[in-house]
This record gives structure tokens, C-alpha cells and sequence, in this order.
């Protein structure tokens, strides 16, 4: 240890040199950092239901529909009409877009006078109230556009685009803005698609880091400063912090890695936990500064440094160790988040030891605060609030478990409402554009979701065809299905055009595969035949039907999925089940399964650990119980706020493992010294809780500080993550003060005595 | 669909005499009427080529006939089987939107077509309907951009662009740019543009022969989009001029026969 000690301070400029050369090389890589806010690129490429969806996109093109929704008292007054037409042309005459669906685009299929007659649904806007009332009646029963282009109370009109551009998102979504703007009306317009929330959570990325992090390392700074009054106090841990921050964020590009929205998460999961290590350091420093105003600066930081060095490390590999549970998760932006995470933890555990002793050196003794002694008075009152708690543990430990377990059994019914995110719509605030318009869409149109299921075989065969519009006439009675769609449809839509009702084929699949072969020649003559490239390849060997839906949950996904498989399972033609809504569902999965392993892993890490550090498995046990506590509620608060287990509250577990087991360590440490010189767990418990349940409880506070900065975050589900990291750091806190201390005094184990 | 001259009167406005400082106009002119048939009878293979090269076939006869101010043109299916048999029939009027019926054998019914859109595709191939059809030649503007030799014909380059944009909406592009040959005013290429103004579709014409009554037809058409790879080609494997169908072989009634 003394040779250590020399070490630091005999190579003082080695290690600040080699520390400012750290700096600079990741300088290069941190110029490298890209934002990716697509988190379904995340997800692993061979899970089925990519893999799925990639073999539609082949045949049928990539599906990257954007929705502009307009909201007006009624959509078909001339002026909306007219800005929807300006709109409609305009983007049709955009390269970006190989789809443009409008009021002027749909077509309208009907039988009229002996003929078929094939229209945009609205040919001429109508003038007279007398014409508007006919169109209206007409949209009412055009299956292609009544509640899938204009909603039933004819308030909303969408204009759907299917992107193809080489753009950006943030490019694209500045053009349609520009252009949106270009053509004002009163319509109220919001917009959704997955290229707009990836705008958007990247607009918001950045301005989050933009934020976030200099907030962050002011209130840093701010709290440094009134915790130590002294300048070093403050540069020091701050500068720890920052390289941590550095390393951890260059690794990211330096592993070929982009920034997710959970990278946000990194720099103040730094900036809460890297300093403590200097805290400590600084604070030990200021103690002997105190007591022994004769030593010189060398022999505090030597004395220092050897009194830190085990706590720091123990509690740095701790926390390592339940961050780094993260890496078994199977989201990429999880995996990640506990890699670099654990390194910059580890480079700041590294420099608390090398770079803050070898840097005090160069500082000349500081003065003896006046603060503190100041402080000792504060530290009074809560010195009498541990006194008091540590008698009462004494006394009544029984009471306390019993309080604990009240609590916990309250907590735990509310794990019934216990939700998976079925999607990552919660990304943006609930009052966006984004998802004003998913609201308006699940209520007034077919919903937001969608499922593709692909059928192989002679695509003219009415036995197919049959089978096809059987299966859509089902799913459609399913309160949840907004639309299906598939060339069966369309063949059935033409037949009411060419037939006439009453007649034999009316609404119908023709018996014969040359009379499709008709309908679809005699289409080819009116409408457009790209009208069929959604649904049916050119060799009319695949089709694929589209079935659209409200769900919020996984129940009801799964719910869908049930049914499309109850119906199609057996039919020979069908060859793959795909859609947005199944890789939602696998994330879904990934993240439940992520959750588990990831905490899993971190919690009997952390056990063995612990049984390691103390050489007892009853300290293992013992030591867990405020995890479980800690999680348990956690979980179950959840379920009770109505916050849902997503990619970023999935990390909760982990990380809280991390930071909690802390406490308990350092009581248990505690404890344990003090049982070597006293037998009275009474005794031992309150001295425990006055030094080192003081120290826990700042710590944890300094903590808690540095995650509440995420409260300041554009996105809500890092509000959720940052109230909940709150809520379980706060209850690992109180459980290893309260709890630890009551359960000791009713097993009184042995480890402790050791 | 404006089907007056299917295929023949196809594409090419343009026209003039080898008058000096004949202009872009008079030039398209000529080019549009040395093509330009009263009546023929013909047989035709389309092929129409997807991005990967695969290919639908279509063998179709034809028949067209000028009645009065009318243009009738009816159109049979020989191939493929499935739809072997089906017949389109249509009138088009010189100051109105056409009419169509479509006779399906399969289920023994002649259905009109009421569709007001032209620059939408021809029977699904890479023609477009307005491809079909005359356009008035006052919807443009011309300009003689340059000569060039093209094939080893020496042509003017004729820019043809749209008057305005519902022009354009109709007609499905911006302006288009056709190789005009000097003397004959046969047009052996045309360049199509988009709405954006980018280059959309070249149609190449081929086998140019000339007829009895001193115009031009050409055997061979290929439509090449270059937006989305893909292409269609139109050949003729029969030609008349003139036609002895009688005026009511061109009525819906008569569709299945």
C-alpha cells in the first residue's frame, strides 16, 4: 500500500500527463458521435419478426408512412378542401414520396349507370351545400376512404406519405413543414410515422445533451462548493467527472455505436455517481486538515489515499459489477449503456485514486474551513435523528420488519397493473404533435398498428382469394381491426362496380381465375395499376394483406396475433406473419427478457460479492434483502403509477443495484468494527448509523441530486426513469439503514463478530 | 382514354415543312400529322418488364376507325389465356372525355369505364393513356433546342413543355424533349420529364414504314423508365391501313363477338 502511495505521488506528472492525454484522445472519437433515435435498429437482425418483415419489404417495397392529420369542424368545407388539394399535388410532385394518399388521391370504385367508374374520391370540390352533402354521403360508403382518409364525424382527413427519400429525417420533416407552412389554413395539423418521432427524438437528443449536461455540472459545481468551500473541492471531482463523462461517451463511436435516446442517460449517470469518489477524497482531506493541522500536503494524501482505497474500490466494483448486468440485455442501446458505463465508472474509481491525489500535491494546504465546524452544528440535528432511529431499531426490530412487510405487500398489489410498453409511442410528451395525432388516429381511424401477413401462390386463384376475403371478414369483426386490405378486397370492391346488386357476383370473388384475370385487365384499363403494388407482386405469385389496428397494450397485440394465427395457421398458402407491430412486440419481449437477466445477473453478482467481502453467505442473504425490498417496490410502484417497464425504466434495476448495495456495505462495515469492540448491538447500531449512515445518507443525496437533473429532460420516459431511480435509491437507503440494522439485531449473525 | 390512333399517332405532336425558319411548332406539327391514320387494323405484342427483368405478355388486335368526328377503336385480348377473349372498346370524342366498355367473356359482361385520368399508365405497361392520344397542340410551348444526329438521322431536338401545371397533372410530365428527323419529320426518340423536372421515361421508336397513303407507321416502341427500371415494348406483328369493320362491328352489343 505504501509503495502505492509513493507511486502516485512519485509519478504525479506521469499520471496527470497521462490523464490530459486521455483527454485528448477522446477528442477524436467524440467528433465521431452520431445520434441514431431509430430504436427498432436496435433490436438484433435475426429475430423472427424482422426477419419477417424484411421478406415483405422485399416484394412489397419498405413501409415508412408518414400521417399528417388534419382537424377541422368539417373537412370537406371548400377552403380545407383546397389546402388538402395544393398539398396533395405538391407532394406528389416530390421525389421523397413513392405514395401519396389523399381525398385526391384515393380512388373511388363504383358501379354507376351501367358503369364502372374509377375517381379520386373527390373529383371537383364541391361549392353548393347540396354537392358537399353528396360527397359526404358518397365517402360514407367508400370502404377505400371512410374512416381510413377521413374520419367517421368527417372532423379529421389525413394525407399519408410513404417515404422513400435519401433525406434525413430532421431534413425531411423540415420540408414537409416548409411546405405545410407555405399553404396556411385553419386546420389544425399534428403529424406521425416513424420518421417523425426519429426527427424528433433526435432534435431532442441533442437538445437534451445540449441541456442537460452543463446543467448538470453546474449543479454539481454548485453542491460541491457548498459542501466543501473551497475551490479544489470543486475542480477536482468535477474533473473527474468530465473524463469519466469523456471515456464513456467516446467508447460509444469508438465501438461503432450511436447515440440512442438512453445515451442521454450516460453523462448524469456520471455526473451522479463519478464524483463520489472524490467526494470522499476531499472530504477526508479537509477531516485530517482539520484534526491534524501539522502534516503536510504529501502525508494527508498519502494518508488519504490509503484510508479510500478499499471502500472506493469495493463500492466502484459494486456499482461495475450491477451496471454492468446491462450487457447480457438484448437491446443493443442497453448493452451498450452498461459497457460504457462500467468504464467510465472504473476510469473515475482509477482517477479518484491516481489523478486527485497526484493533483493535490500541487495545491498548497487549504485553510480550516469555518464551515467546518459550521457544519458540525447541522450535522447535530441529524446526528439526534440517528440517535433516535437507532434506538428505536434497537428496541423494536420486530416492528420494523413488520412495517417493511406491510409495505412491501402493498406494493406488490400493485404489481397486477404491472405494463410492458407495447411500443415506444411514450417517447415524446404526451401532448406533442406526435402523439395528438396517435390519439386522433386510434380514435377516429383504423388505428396505428399494423400486422402484414404474406400468402404465396397463383394470386388469380379464387380458392386463395376465397380464403383471403374469408379471413378479412373475420378479422374485421374484431372490435380492435381499424381495416384489412389485400387484393382479395380489392377484387371484391371491383365486383361491386362491375356487378350490379342482386346480381350474382355481386360483392363476391369470382368462381372462375379468368374472371379475376378480367377484373384486373379491366382495372389496368381505368385506375392505376400501381393501385395493386401494395398488395400483390408483379407475377401475382405474392400477396400480402394489411390489417390495421388500435392497441396499447401487448394483450391486446397478442390478442391479434392469436387470432391471425387461429385463422390462417393451416392454410398451405400462407408464408409469413410480419409488421411494425410484431418487431414491437419482440422489442417488448427483448426488454422484458433483457430486465430479467440483466437483473438476474446484477443480483447474484452483487450476492456473491458481497459473501466474498465479508466471507459469509449469510451476509450475501442478508445484504440482498434491501435489493429485494428495494426492487420489489420499485416494480410494484410501477404498477400503481401506471409507469411502464420500457427500454429506459428497464435499466432502473440495474443501476440501482449498482448504487444501493453501496449503503449496505458501508453499513455492514461499519457495524462490523464496531461489534469488535463493544457487545451491545444497541451501541454499535447508533455509532454505525451517526459516522457512516451520515456519510451514506449525503452520499445518497448527492446522488439523488445528480439524477434529478433528468427531471429536466424532453423526454418523459427519462422523467419516469429519474423519478423512479429516486424512489429505489431512497429505498435502499432507508432499508439499509432501517432494515439491515433491525434484521442484525434479531439474527445477530455471525459474520459481523468475525 | 384518349385511344384515337392507339399506338400510332402515339406520342409525336410535333410537325413542320422543310420550309426555312420553319418554327419548334410547325415542326412538331408536320411530325404528328405524317403519322397520322383515318383507319388501320393490327396486331400487337405488349411487353411489360419489371426492375428485375421479368416480363408480363400481352398479344392484342386491334381495330380503329374515325366515324364522323368520333374515333372508335376496339381492342381484343388473344393472350394470355385468362384473359383471352376480353375486349375494350372506346369512342374518342374530340371536345369531351371518352368512352369505354370493357367485355369480360368470363362472366359474359360488357361493363363501361368512366376514368378521367390520362397520365396514368396503358394497360399497366409504361405507355400512359395520354402517350395514346393526341394532345391539343395548344396545351405546349415549343422550342428547337439544337440538331444532333441520332441513330444516323440527323435531327432537330424539340422541346415541348407544358403550359401550365394542370397541364402537366394531365398529361403526367413536365415538358419532353423529342428527336425529330430533318426532311421525313419521323421522331426516333422522346425524353419525358416529371413534375419535379427530372428525367422520367425515354420511348424509343423504331421500324418506321411507310404506307400506301404516304404516312409513316412505326413496328417497334420501347418505353424505358428510368426512375424505376422499368419498361415495356409495343410490337407490331400485323399492319393495315384502313379498316372494313362496319361501324356497328363498334358498339357495346357487339363486343362479344
Amino acid at each position: 500500500m505504501i509503495n502505492k502511495e509513493i507511486f502516485v505521488i512519485k509519478y504525479k506528472w506521469f499520471i496527470i500527463i497521462s490523464t490530459l492525454l486521455i483527454i485528448v484522445a477522446c477528442i477524436f472519437p467524440l467528433m465521431k458521435t452520431t445520434i441514431n433515435s431509430d430504436l427498432m435498429s436496435y433490436l438484433p437482425d435475426d429475430i423472427p419478426s424482422k426477419i419477417n418483415n424484411d421478406k415483405i419489404e422485399k416484394v412489397f417495397g419498405k413501409s415508412d408512412p408518414l400521417l399528417i392529420v388534419f382537424e377541422t369542424d368539417d373537412v370537406l368545407k371548400e377552403s380545407t378542401l383546397k389546402r388538402i388539394q395544393t398539398l396533395s399535388k405538391e407532394f406528389n410532385r416530390m421525389k421523397d414520396f413513392d405514395m401519396v394518399i389523399s381525398l385526391f388521391d384515393t380512388k373511388n370504385i363504383k358501379g354507376e349507370y351501367g358503369a364502372m367508374i374509377v375517381d379520386p374520391v373527390i373529383k371537383r370540390i364541391p361549392k353548393s351545400e347540396s354537392r358537399r352533402e353528396k360527397l359526404r354521403a358518397e365517402i360514407k360508403t367508400n370502404e377505400l376512404a371512410y374512416k381510413l382518409i377521413v374520419s367517421d364525424d368527417f372532423r379529421y382527413t389525413v394525407i399519408i406519405l410513404n417515404s422513400v427519400t435519401d433525406k434525413t429525417d430532421i431534413e425531411l420533416m423540415s420540408i414537409i413543414t416548409e411546405l405545410l407552412d407555405k399553404y396556411p389554413g385553419n386546420e389544425s395539423i399534428s403529424i406521425n410515422g416513424q420518421a417523425y418521432l426519429r426527427a424528433e427524438a433526435n432534435d431532442k437528443i441533442s437538445r437534451d445533451f445540449m441541456v442537460l449536461l452543463p446543467i448538470g455540472m453546474l449543479i454539481m459545481a454548485i453542491f460541491l462548493w457548498f459542501s466543501f468551500k473551497e475551490k479544489r473541492g470543486v475542480l477536482l471531482p468535477t474533473f473527474v467527472v468530465a473524463i469519466s463523462i469523456m471515456i464513456a461517451m467516446a467508447l460509444i463511436p469508438l465501438f461503432g455505436w450511436q447515440l440512442s435516446v438512453i445515451g442521454v442517460l450516460i453523462p448524469i449517470m456520471m455526473i451522479a455517481i463519478a464524483n463520489d469518489y472524490g467526494i470522499h477524497f476531499i472530504a477526508k482531506y479537509q477531516e485530517l486538515n482539520a484534526k491534524h493541522p501539522d502534516m503536510t500536503m504529501n502525508e494527508i494524501t498519502k494518508d488519504v489515499t490509503s484510508y479510500l482505497k478499499k471502500p472506493v474500490i469495493l463500492t466502484g466494483i459494486t456499482t461495475i459489477v450491477g451496471i454492468g448486468g446491462l450487457v447480457t440485455h438484448v437491446m443493443l442501446p442497453a448493452k451498450q449503456m452498461g459497457v460504457v458505463t462500467s468504464v467510465g465508472v472504473a476510469f473515475a474509481v482509477l482517477l479518484s485514486l491516481t489523478f486527485i491525489p497526484a493533483s493535490m500535491t500541487f495545491f498548497k494546504k487549504g485553510k480550516i474551513l469555518k464551515s467546518f465546524s459550521e457544519n458540525q452544528t447541522k450535522i447535530g440535528f441529524l446526528n439526534k435523528l440517528l440517535v433516535k432511529l437507532s434506538a428505536i431499531i434497537a428496541k423494536r426490530p420486530r416492528q420494523i420488519i413488520y412495517i417493511f412487510v406491510s409495505f412491501i405487500i402493498i406494493v406488490i398489489l400493485g404489481l397486477s397493473h404491472f405494463k410492458i410498453a407495447s411500443d415506444f409511442d411514450s417517447i415524446l410528451p404526451e401532448k406533442h404533435s406526435y402523439n395528438i395525432s396517435l390519439n386522433i388516429a386510434n380514435k377516429h381511424f383504423g388505428g396505428t398498428k399494423n400486422i402484414s401477413v404474406m400468402f404465396e401462390g397463383d394470386m388469380k386463384d379464387p380458392e386463395i382469394l376465397k380464403r383471403m376475403n374469408y379471413y378479412e371478414q373475420q378479422l374485421e369483426k374484431m372490435p380492435e381491426i381499424g381495416s384489412v386490405n389485400s387484393i382479395a378486397s380489392m377484387i371484391r370492391i371491383m365486383s361491386r362496380a362491375i356487378n350490379d346488386p342482386g346480381e350474382e357476383f355481386y360483392d363476391k370473388i369470382p368462381d372462375s381465375r379468368e374472371a379475376i384475370a378480367q377484373y384486373l385487365a379491366l382495372y389496368s384499363m381505368s385506375g392505376d395499376p400501381e393501385d395493386f403494388e401494395d398488395f400483390v407482386d408483379f407475377d401475382y405469385t405474392k400477396a400480402v394483406m394489411l390489417i390495421q389496428y388500435k392497441a396499447d397494450d401487448i394483450k391486446t397485440i397478442n390478442k391479434i396475433v392469436d387470432k391471425i394465427n387461429l385463422l390462417m395457421n393451416d392454410d398451405e398458402n400462407l408464408s409469413v406473419i410480419g409488421g411494425t407491430s410484431l418487431i414491437d412486440k419482440d422489442i417488448s419481449r427483448a426488454i422484458a427478457t433483457g430486465q430479467r437477466d440483466s437483473l438476474i445477473f446484477a443480483f447474484f453478482a452483487i450476492m456473491i460479492l458481497l459473501m466474498i467481502i465479508f466471507k459469509s453467505k449469510t451476509a450475501g442473504l442478508i445484504g440482498s434483502i434491501p435489493l429485494l425490498f428495494a426492487l420489489v417496490s420499485t416494480f410494484g410502484i410501477m404498477g400503481w403509477t401506471g409507469i411502464e417497464l420500457n427500454i429506459v425504466t428497464a435499466l432502473l434495476s440495474s443501476i440501482s443495484i449498482g448504487l444501493g448495495v453501496d449503503y449496505t456495505i458501508h453499513i455492514f462495515w461499519r457495524l462490523k468494527s464496531e461489534l469488535k469492540t463493544t457487545d451491545s448491538y444497541s451501541e454499535a447500531i447508533s455509532t454505525s448509523l451517526r459516522t457512516s449512515g451520515r456519510g451514506i445518507i449525503i452520499n445518497a443525496f448527492s446522488v439523488i441530486v445528480g439524477f434529478s437533473i433528468l427531471f429536466l429532460s424532453a423526454f418523459p420516459l427519462i422523467q419516469y426513469f429519474a423519478f423512479l431511480i429516486i424512489i429505489s435509491i431512497l429505498l435502499c437507503l432507508v432499508s439499509a439503514l432501517i432494515l439491515i440494522p433491525a434484521i442484525c439485531v434479531l439474527t445477530k449473525p455471525k459474520f459481523l463478530k468475525k | 382514354m384518349k385511344t384515337k390512333k392507339n399506338l400510332i399517332a402515339i406520342i409525336l405532336i410535333i410537325s413542320t415543312t422543310m420550309g426555312f425558319a420553319q418554327t419548334a411548332k410547325e415542326i412538331s406539327e408536320k411530325a404528328s400529322n405524317v403519322i397520322d391514320m383515318e383507319a388501320m387494323e393490327m396486331s400487337l405484342t405488349l411487353k411489360i418488364y419489371n426492375a428485375k427483368g421479368r416480363v408480363r405478355v400481352r398479344q392484342i388486335t386491334m381495330a380503329s376507325k374515325s366515324f364522323g368526328q368520333i374515333n372508335k377503336t376496339i381492342m381484343k385480348f388473344i393472350a394470355p389465356a385468362d384473359v383471352k377473349g376480353t375486349s375494350i372498346l372506346v369512342f374518342d370524342y374530340e371536345k369531351k372525355d371518352d368512352d369505354m366498355w370493357i367485355y369480360m367473356p368470363a362472366i359474359r359482361k360488357t361493363r363501361r369505364i368512366i376514368s378521367s385520368e390520362k397520365g396514368k399508365s396503358f394497360m399497366g405497361s409504361e405507355f400512359t393513356n395520354a402517350d395514346m392520344s393526341k394532345p391539343n397542340m395548344d396545351n405546349f410551348n415549343y422550342k428547337i433546342l439544337s440538331s444532333e444526329t441520332y441513330n444516323g438521322h440527323s435531327c432537330w431536338k424539340i422541346e415541348t413543355s407544358c403550359k401550365n401545371e394542370d397541364i402537366e397533372d394531365k398529361n403526367g410530365y413536365s415538358k419532353r424533349i423529342a428527336w425529330i428527323e430533318k426532311g421525313t419529320y419521323l421522331c426516333y426518340k422522346i425524353k419525358f420529364y416529371d413534375l419535379s423536372g427530372e428525367l422520367h421515361k425515354v420511348q424509343s421508336i423504331k421500324q418506321y414504314k411507310k404506307q400506301a397513303n404516304g404516312k409513316y407507321f412505326a413496328f417497334y416502341m420501347e418505353m424505358k423508365n428510368k426512375q424505376n427500371d422499368r419498361k415495356s415494348q409495343m410490337i407490331i406483328n400485323k399492319f393495315q391501313i384502313g379498316s372494313k369493320l362496319p361501324e356497328s362491328s363498334f358498339t357495346p352489343a357487339m363486343m362479344d363477338k
